[in-house]
C-alpha cells in the first residue's frame, strides 16, 4: 500500500491487493471492537459533581451518534472504492472535505485497540514474542497512526 | 384576634460563581500534533499557547486548558470529547 499527498490538498492511498482493502476495512471493525463504546468511555471521565448523570443522558448519545456517522461515512467510502476496483489493486482518495471523518475513524480504531490491548514497552521491544492477535493489532494501530500523521501533515493544516 | 401587619424584607446577595476548569488528560493514543490542532481549533489559541498546554498534558498527565463559567466549560468539554480527547471539568480551587 502506498499513500501520497494530492495536488488538491488531499491524500491518495493506492492498495496493491485484496489484503490491503481488508486492512482498510479493519478500521471500522477495530473502532467497533470495544465492549464499551468511545462515547461512554469518555463520558465516564465526568464526575458526579460535574453532572455525570445529565452527561450520560444528554451528551453521550450525541457523541455516540456523531462517532457512528463518521465510521459509516468512511466505511461507505472504502466499500465504494473496493467495488470500483473490483476488489483488486486500486486507489482511494481522502479529500480535505472528508478528512475529519477519516481522522476520527482512524482515531476511534486506535483508541479501541489501545483500550483492549493496553500496549506498552514490550511491543516496542520485541514483536516476535507477541501472540499473533496482539502483534496484528499493534501493527494495525501503527499503520493507522502513520496515516493520521500524513493527514495531519498534508491535509489538516 | 387583633389584626397584624406583616413586614416582608427582601435581601439580595450577589456572589461570583466559582469558576470551573476544563481539563485535558493524557492518553497514549492521541498524537501530540493533533492535540495542539484541537486546542487551536476549539479555543482559538495561538500555536505557542496550544503547544505549551499540549506539552503540559504530555509531561504532567493533565492540563487545565480553560477556566470560566460552568456552561461554557461543559460546552468546551463536549467539543473536546467530540474530538476524542480525554477531557473533564472540575470546580476551580
Amino acid at each position: 500500500m502506498k499513500a501520497m499527498p494530492t495536488l488538491e490538498g488531499g491524500l491518495r492511498i493506492d492498495t496493491e491487493d485484496a489484503s490491503d482493502w481488508e486492512l482498510l476495512r479493519s478500521i471500522i471493525a477495530d473502532a467497533n471492537g470495544c465492549e464499551a463504546d468511545l462515547a461512554s468511555r469518555l463520558g465516564a471521565l465526568i464526575s458526579e459533581e460535574a453532572g455525570s448523570e445529565d452527561w450520560e443522558e444528554y451528551i453521550v448519545p450525541d457523541l455516540r451518534e456523531g462517532f457512528q456517522d463518521e465510521l459509516a461515512q468512511v466505511g461507505a467510502a472504502i466499500e465504494a472504492a473496493i467495488h470500483h476496483a473490483s476488489g483488486a489493486a486500486g486507489p482511494i482518495w481522502i479529500t480535505p472535505d472528508d478528512v475529519f471523518p477519516w481522522y476520527s475513524s482512524l482515531n476511534q480504531a486506535r483508541l479501541a485497540i489501545e483500550e483492549h490491548f493496553q500496549f506498552g514497552q514490550r511491543e516496542i521491544g520485541g514483536l516476535k514474542k507477541l501472540t499473533p492477535e496482539r502483534r496484528a493489532a499493534y501493527l494495525r494501530s501503527q499503520f493507522y497512526s502513520a496515516v493520521q500523521g500524513l493527514l495531519l501533515e498534508h491535509v489538516m493544516k | 384576634m387583633a389584626g397584624s401587619d406583616t413586614l416582608t424584607r427582601t435581601e439580595e446577595q450577589t456572589s461570583l460563581d466559582v469558576p470551573w476548569n476544563v481539563i485535558v488528560h493524557d492518553d497514549p493514543v492521541n498524537l501530540m500534533q493533533y492535540v495542539t490542532f484541537v486546542l487551536k481549533k476549539i479555543f482559538g489559541y495561538d500555536a505557542k499557547k496550544a503547544t505549551t498546554l499540549m506539552l503540559q498534558v504530555h509531561k504532567l498527565g493533565r492540563s487545565i486548558v480553560w477556566s470560566g463559567e460552568r456552561e461554557k466549560a461543559e460546552f468546551y468539554v463536549q467539543q473536546l470529547q467530540a474530538h476524542q480527547l480525554k477531557s473533564s471539568l472540575e470546580k476551580a480551587g
